[in-house]
């Protein structure tokens, strides 16, 4: 089996996270902008396990698993937030959210 | 686990077992004032059970916490916030017809994220804490889902901390593998190869934490936030979620000695300089007291912050006792005027008594009221004989003993620029009444009570008192550098890494 370099690992979840965070600064549709978030906490997860692989422990590993229960968690009330944008406004656009400002 | 490692941490396991009943009890039977007098209690409780954790302090409990004297006192000053913070949203839920059990799950377990956070020593102590602390204050900041404003404050809340957590994260993952240690206390600069992913990672976490701290340049949500929450929730924002977040920034930045490096400490300087000029400059403009107290705290975080920016073993100490005195100055003043706000409003209005125009000539009219608010408004201002002045007199003196000569003319600058708008809230309290009879509801309504009237003036007094004689309560916080696992050492700053 080839070894993996490290800074690759840690390289393809920086992209990966880049990924996730443009979409969150650039789509206008909240239920995108919630899975840009999954994207970004899953390269974050990526980067736990490459570099629990690396020092030979499994504290990445369990790192990955809160993440994951983060993830899910986050999700859940962004979703709740989502269900309610829809009954008042009847669309999910994040534009219509610009109310607050002086 | 041993019992003395219980008792370290009794507070946090009667917080967690008051959530369970919390739970139960809502199960059983649903009343507004059963469960705001449980959760009252369970606070009590915790406040107390400090007082057997006292004798097992500088004690770890697993890796993940290690209890010191630094981080007691801030439990102490959160509980008691916390305190507040359920009475007053007691007085603020009560009218309206709907039952708001929940509001009071939510606002425990955000309370037992800031003590977790407090307490953290272990990246993923450190993670749990904080987002337990973020995720309840979305579900309460989206709380009144009747209100059009809290849906885009919650959602607003919601993406940003999510981001700033991931960025967290992903500085913690480098951090991690640069070192190979996710405990603060042993992580150490690792191998010449991995140092520049460590050092990104470092940068990263700083992000993190400014964000939270409402730091510039990552300052943006924090008046929306501020404004679109229910004020109790407010409250807890800027005195609970601050006080975490100090505490956990200073662990950082003397428990762990990779952050003791000269590129973190230009940064901090830069973030602390900007967020004092910025944050007072936006809050020049506002009307809405609440958009102007979260510019203010903007301004206020950026000049805590100064204490980290020791260079010294020696000052290590000072530093630490005049950021936890000023916090408590901080938080002493904002409280009285939030829950002068939270009393004034009420949860079924459509939103928060929260412009300031409307106090014109409360003083006239109200006089005890308007001049605690007053008092508190110059203790912010940091007028001489309020606490505000002795806090800011720490923090120059600390930045005087470490030569931070830019942070020091921000400083003066900042506090410049903010008795400005301090000074026409004042002035504004202080002029004559309007003409016509009828008061408006900023100035008489909502579900105040003479009890929001007695806290005031007691805290009142405490700022008074602590701007009079500041002894009384800075003799007792020693932070001898033995009671704090601190390996902060100049030798580590002074190298490049």
């Amino acid at each position: 089996m080839i070894d993996i370099p490290i800074t690759h690992v840690f390289m393809i979840s920086a992209l990966l996270f880049c990924v996730g965070f443009i979409g969150v600064l650039a789509r206008r549709n909240t239920l995108f902008m919630l899975m840009s978030l999954e994207v970004m906490l899953n390269a974050v997860g990526l980067a736990f396990v490459g570099a629990g692989s690396l020092w030979q422990e499994a504290d990445g590993q369990i790192m990955f698993i809160l993440i994951l229960t983060l993830a899910a968690a986050e999700v859940a009330i962004g979703l709740a937030l989502l269900i309610r944008m829809q009954h008042q406004r009847h669309n999910v656009d994040v534009d219509g959210l610009s109310q607050l400002r002086g | 686990m041993k019992l003395a490692q219980f008792i370290a941490i009794a507070p946090e396991l009667i917080l967690s077992l008051a959530i369970v009943m919390q739970l139960l009890l809502i199960a059983l039977k649903r009343s507004q004032h059963g469960i705001a007098f449980f959760t009252m209690s369970a606070i009590l409780l915790a406040l107390f059970a400090h007082y057997p954790a006292m004798t097992q302090v500088n004690s770890a409990v697993t890796p993940l916490i290690y209890v010191d004297v630094f981080s007691l006192t801030l439990k102490v000053l959160i509980l008691s916030c916390t305190l507040v913070a359920v009475w007053v949203s007691y007085g603020y839920l009560r009218s309206a017809v709907e039952f708001h059990d929940e509001y009071y799950v939510l606002l425990l377990l955000a309370v037992l994220g800031a003590n977790i956070l407090v307490l953290a020593n272990h990246f993923a102590a450190v993670f749990l804490g904080f987002e337990l602390l973020s995720l309840s204050l979305v579900g309460m900041i989206g709380y009144l889902h009747l209100r059009q404003h809290t849906l885009e404050a919650g959602f607003k809340y919601l993406i940003l901390s999510a981001t700033a957590s991931s960025i967290m994260l992903l500085g913690m993952a480098f951090v991690y593998g640069a070192t190979g240690e996710l405990s603060l206390a042993y992580q150490v600069p690792g191998q010449q190869n991995l140092r520049l992913l460590g050092q990104a990672g470092l940068v990263l976490i700083m992000v993190g934490f400014s964000f939270k701290l409402s730091l510039v340049p990552f300052h943006t949500w924090t008046p929306d936030v501020y404004q679109g929450a229910p004020m109790p929730v407010t409250l807890l924002l800027a005195t609970v979620s601050k006080a975490a977040m100090f505490a956990i920034l200073v662990k950082f930045w003397l428990v762990s000695a990779i952050f003791n490096n000269e590129t973190l400490q230009v940064l901090l300087l830069s973030i602390a300089i900007a967020s004092m000029l910025l944050g007072n400059l936006l809050a020049l403009t506002q009307k809405n007291i609440k958009r102007l107290l979260a510019y203010s705290s903007i301004a206020h975080m950026g000049y805590l912050i100064i204490v980290l920016a020791i260079q010294s073993q020696q000052s290590v100490a000072w530093a630490l006792k005049s950021g936890v005195f000023y916090i408590l100055v901080y938080i002493l003043a904002t409280l009285i005027l939030m829950i002068y706000l939270a009393g004034r409003s009420k949860a079924h209005g459509v939103h928060d008594q929260d412009d300031w125009r409307d106090w014109q000539g409360m003083i006239w009219r109200r006089p005890a009221h308007g001049a605690c608010l007053i008092l508190a408004l110059l203790s912010l201002a940091g007028i001489p004989l309020t606490a505000g002045f002795i806090g800011k007199f720490y923090l120059f003196t600390v930045a005087i003993e470490n030569q931070l000569w830019g942070a020091i003319a921000a400083l003066i600058i900042g506090s410049g620029i903010g008795l400005y708008y301090y000074l026409s809230i004042i002035f504004c309290i202080l002029a004559k009444p309007p003409v016509t009879q009828c008061q408006t509801v900023a100035v008489s309504g909502g579900s105040f009570t003479i009890s929001h009237t007695t806290v005031m003036a007691m805290l009142t007094v405490i700022i008074i008192a602590l701007g009079v004689f500041p002894d009384i309560l800075a003799s007792q916080l020693m932070f001898q550098s033995e009671q704090i696992p601190i390996i902060f050492n100049e030798a580590a700053l002074k190298s490049e890494w």
